[in-house]
């Protein structure tokens, strides 16, 4: 495999595209900027989507499943340096950022037209946060893609500069700052002790604590470090920042951020610092300490139900998709706490499905506020199924994609992760997490029943069903939600015959 | 006797930091935030990390002090009454003891630890030189900080610059 080529491409895609894509924007004149900005987003979520693609039929081809490069401008850094590191865990999550980016651009070109430059350029910048903290393997690294991420993602939110999107903001803005603080004093104690922030180096102290000259030291550290990431991924009790942030934020905003900025930020540092992941070669932080684990499975287990619990309660649909979100990030983080290869799986597809249901449902909510002027769902008009089919049928897909009911992708990583419970001795928690999405499906057929099914009343004569770019996204997140699950089974056999678990 | 300077300087960067908070004008917070990254980099300074002080010097207190500057002498025109200062000062009078039996606390935590200077490890001589260090070991942050730049270059257009257009449409 020529690996420099393949390092430099994926430097430039993964990173320096969206950069790219920055400099376009603002080097044309603004007129030109505000037409196009868009579109030249789009193309580098496009981008994105191919070059993932791409590194996955290099993989199977080299039958080599990981590659670490440095920036194009050196690629002989020394070993133990801060590199770019990509596995099938990071092309999963990269692959749904793309995704979800693109979908997100679809929505601002109807919802967000007259800020569409400074919403491109931010999301960019989103893109280069989330890809970088997807590969690299350095905890000071993660740390500063984590605060782009954090702050693109804070002001996206107060983009429309209202008091709601200001409040929401400032809440996330205050528990990001928190997380922080939490973060980089966990990080200091831990460069205390090992001297190094690779994670493969910490790895190798943590394996061994009773080596270390103040384990103290190092549970404060590990303590810090699950705060933080609990901050950053909403677990209960540390959600609250979460469901305003998602209401508040305009359509497009609600969607990259349910879809996917949460996730990157919080969820996927938890599974990749739990795990060597799929390859073996990208040691897990804290793979090896087993206090850990049992931490963020019951913080995991408690958003599972705190979530399907709360989101019953709410009238707001961007709300109740907030709760959703808790709950699902749950199951996300319950799958990699049990450490097995089959919940890491199940995990990592759950990530992905996550994006594409959760990114249909905020996209459905985009629709309705722009058809109906909102998304509450005491005001929303019944029987809209007849006015707006697509948007029901697409809505339906998704429920039941995210209460599990097979064949739709949903269920396999459902399947999957309560498995992986089960086997690691939790019967408990297996059984609950099942309840809780029996609660995921009550929850969600309210909703279709009170805005889809029923008779259409006379308010709802003037609405019809959304067209142009909102209408693709809500096609082309269905289909790869139906597509998925049922591709699934073969996908996991072909990973497990070429040995990747 | 250099461990009683750095926590010196490490217990007045607390009190710097604490007049942040306290201070309702900007500017003075500004100057305070300022003189807490002077105080961090000597502390870096006195533990040896020289590149590291000179970067907190240059950028922390330097350039992030300038541009803080430049950008409340664009948009503050807000005066606040004295009535409105001595609010401002009760909401934040508990802040320094909270501070203090923080610090007390961390302290103790320290002391129970068993830490103390020497316990931090010396960076490895492979890693001593800067150019080494920013172009081999941490070339993956340039592209990091290139992004975090943007970021915060965005977050101010967004936030800051239209609202100061608005402020003068309404003054004409």
């Amino acid at each position: 495999m020529p690996q420099n080529l393949i390092s430099a491409t994926a430097t430039a895609v993964f990173i320096v595209g969206p950069l790219l894509a920055i400099l376009i924007n603002n080097l044309l004149p603004r007129t030109l900027a505000q037409k196009i900005c868009l579109k030249v987003g789009i193309a580098a979520t496009l981008l994105q989507i191919a070059a993932v693609c791409s590194c996955v039929w290099l993989f199977f081809a080299n039958s080599s499943y990981h590659i670490s490069f440095s920036v194009f401008w050196n690629m002989s850094a020394q070993p133990g340096a801060a590199r770019f590191y990509v596995d099938f865990l990071s092309l999963t999550v990269m692959l749904a950022i793309g995704l979800v980016s693109l979908v997100s651009l679809l929505t601002a070109n109807e919802s967000i037209k007259d800020k569409a430059l400074n919403f491109s350029n931010l999301l960019m910048i989103c893109m280069i946060g989330m890809n970088g903290l997807v590969m690299v393997n350095d905890l000071f690294s993660l740390y500063i893609f984590l605060e782009i991420t954090g702050i693109a993602a804070f002001v996206l939110i107060a983009l429309l500069r209202e008091e709601r999107g200001l409040e929401g903001a400032f809440k996330y803005l205050a528990m990001s700052a928190i997380a922080s603080v939490f973060l980089l004093a966990s990080l200091a104690l831990i460069f205390m002790e090992t001297g190094d922030l690779h994670f493969a180096n910490v790895a190798a102290l943590l394996s061994s604590p009773a080596q270390a000259s103040q384990p103290l030291l190092l549970m404060i550290a590990s303590l810090f470090f699950i705060t933080a990431f609990s901050i950053k991924a909403a677990m209960v009790p540390f959600h609250g920042w979460l469901p305003d942030a998602y209401q508040s934020a305009p359509a497009a905003v609600s969607v990259l951020l349910g879809g996917i900025v949460t996730k990157a930020a919080g969820v996927y540092a938890i599974i990749r610092v739990l795990s060597g992941a799929f390859s073996g070669v990208l040691a897990g932080v804290f793979s090896h300490v087993q206090n850990v684990h049992v931490v963020f499975a019951i913080l995991g287990l408690v958003s599972i139900l705190y979530g399907a619990i709360a989101a019953i309660g709410q009238r707001d649909m961007k709300r109740m998709l907030a709760y959703s979100s808790i709950s699902q990030m749950g199951y996300i983080v319950l799958g990699a706490a049990t450490g097995s290869v089959i919940g890491l799986v199940g995990a990592a597809l759950h990530f992905f499905n996550h994006a594409t249901f959760k990114g249909t449902l905020f996209v459905n909510a985009a629709a309705l506020e722009k058809q109906t002027g909102s998304t509450d769902l005491e005001v929303l008009p019944c029987g809209l199924q007849a006015r707006m089919p697509l948007t029901a049928i697409s809505s339906m897909l998704a429920f039941f994609s995210t209460a599990g009911i097979p064949p739709l992708a949903g269920f396999w990583s459902k399947f999957l992760i309560i498995l992986a419970v089960w086997q690691s001795g939790s019967p408990l928690m297996a059984g609950l997490a099942l309840l809780a999405s029996i609660i995921t499906a009550a929850y969600f057929l309210r909703i279709q029943r009170k805005v889809f099914f029923g008779q259409p009343d006379d308010s709802s004569n003037e609405i019809t069903e959304v067209k142009g770019s909102l209408a693709l996204a809500e096609w082309l997140l269905s289909i790869i939600t139906v597509g998925c699950g049922l591709l699934f089974p073969a996908l996991l056999l072909l990973m497990q015959s070429k040995g990747l678990f | 006797m250099q461990t009683f300077f750095i926590l010196l300087c490490l217990a007045l960067m607390i009190c710097s930091a604490a007049a942040v908070m306290m201070f309702r004008s900007l500017i003075k917070a500004t100057v305070c935030l300022a003189i807490t990254s002077v105080l961090i980099s000597i502390v870096l300074f006195l533990l040896g990390a020289y590149w590291a002080a000179l970067f907190e010097l240059s950028v922390c207190a330097g350039l992030i002090t300038v541009v803080f500057i430049s950008t409340i002498s664009f948009f503050s025109k807000e005066r606040r009454s004295e009535e409105q200062e001595r609010d401002h000062h009760s909401r934040f009078r508990l802040l320094p003891y909270l501070m203090v039996v923080c610090g007390l606390a961390l302290l103790a935590l320290l002391v129970l630890s068993g830490f103390s200077m020497q316990s931090i490890p010396a960076l490895p001589p492979a890693f001593a030189e800067f150019k080494q260090i920013l172009w081999s070991n941490r070339q993956v942050d340039i592209l990091a900080q290139i992004a975090l730049i943007l970021a915060g270059s965005f977050a101010v257009i967004v936030l800051f610059k239209e609202i100061n257009t608005n402020d003068e449409n309404k003054g004409a």
